[in-house]
């Protein structure tokens, strides 16, 4: 690349080649490898969902929506892909089966706890509260490529494909909500 | 590494060609190598991006699918 990565204009993931990754060390089955990332999507769900209900500003609130029905969606998704390497009918509680002990986590994607994000959040402006959103959706981006990489089998990678894929988009989506928000408010 | 290898042209891209390709490839269709200090990949990388420095490069290079091409900054 020209310039190398000072000349790079667009996402930027911190922390070591490893970083992330223990969340995912206790699976070892593709389907724990889903409930797993499916409790991370929840948290960042929890996290916009909170948001829209202690937020003033309109836009900020619809955006904030908007970004809490696209991990709704992204759910949706690992659902249906757990339905269809286990063979069984889509069952909305099965990521608390596959790991309990993960109904009482608080981690969101990017590996931050909602409960901090939350507490961070309060009083901030909306560009620092879309900018930490990047931040972590493209640090659970990243992951996601680093875990498809490393996965054991072909199942697990499968797993890891579909979860960057959805991100990218998802990654786009925000990029290009927060530019419409932005077009609004100069114009 | 056959030394053929040494007198293959390597492409200069610029950013903008690189954030086209990365937006319409998906991540097996490419190999994304930064090439620098732990350091500096730990303060910002490309979503991705795998980690092997210039001096562990012919060490690791087997690392990377010699079919695909390969972005490296």
């Amino acid at each position: 690349m020209e310039g190398g990565i000072n000349a790079w204009k667009g996402l930027v993931a911190e922390g070591p080649p490893q970083s992330g990754m223990a969340y995912f060390s206790p699976a070892t089955k593709p389907e724990e490898f889903i409930a797993l990332a499916w409790f991370l999507e929840d948290g960042s769900r929890k996290f916009y969902s909170e948001l829209v209900s202690t937020l003033t500003d309109r836009e900020t609130k619809e955006l904030y929506h908007e970004l809490a029905k696209a991990e709704e969606h992204h759910q949706a998704s690992l659902l249906k892909l757990h339905g269809e390497l286990s063979g069984k009918a889509p069952d909305p509680g099965f990521a608390g089966s596959v790991i309990p002990s993960g109904k009482e986590g608080d981690l969101m994607e990017g590996g931050m706890r909602v409960s901090e994000a939350l507490k961070w959040a309060k009083g901030k402006a909306m560009t620092d509260i879309l900018e930490l959103s990047i931040s972590l959706e493209t640090h659970a981006y990243d992951l996601y490529l680093k875990m498809e990489r490393q996965a054991i089998d072909q199942r697990s990678a499968q797993v890891f494909d579909l979860l960057s894929r959805e991100e990218k988009e998802h990654l786009e989506r925000l990029s290009s909500l927060i530019e419409k928000r932005m077009v609004i408010r100069s114009g | 590494m056959s030394i053929l290898n040494y007198f293959k042209p390597v492409s200069t891209w610029p950013p903008e060609k690189i954030r086209q390709f990365l937006k319409e490839k998906n991540s097996g269709e490419f190999n994304l190598v930064d090439v620098r200090t732990p350091k500096e990949y730990e303060a910002g990388h490309l979503p991705g991006a795998r980690l092997i420095p210039v001096g562990e490069i012919s060490s690791r290079f087997s690392e990377l699918d010699p079919e695909k091409p390969t972005i490296v900054y």
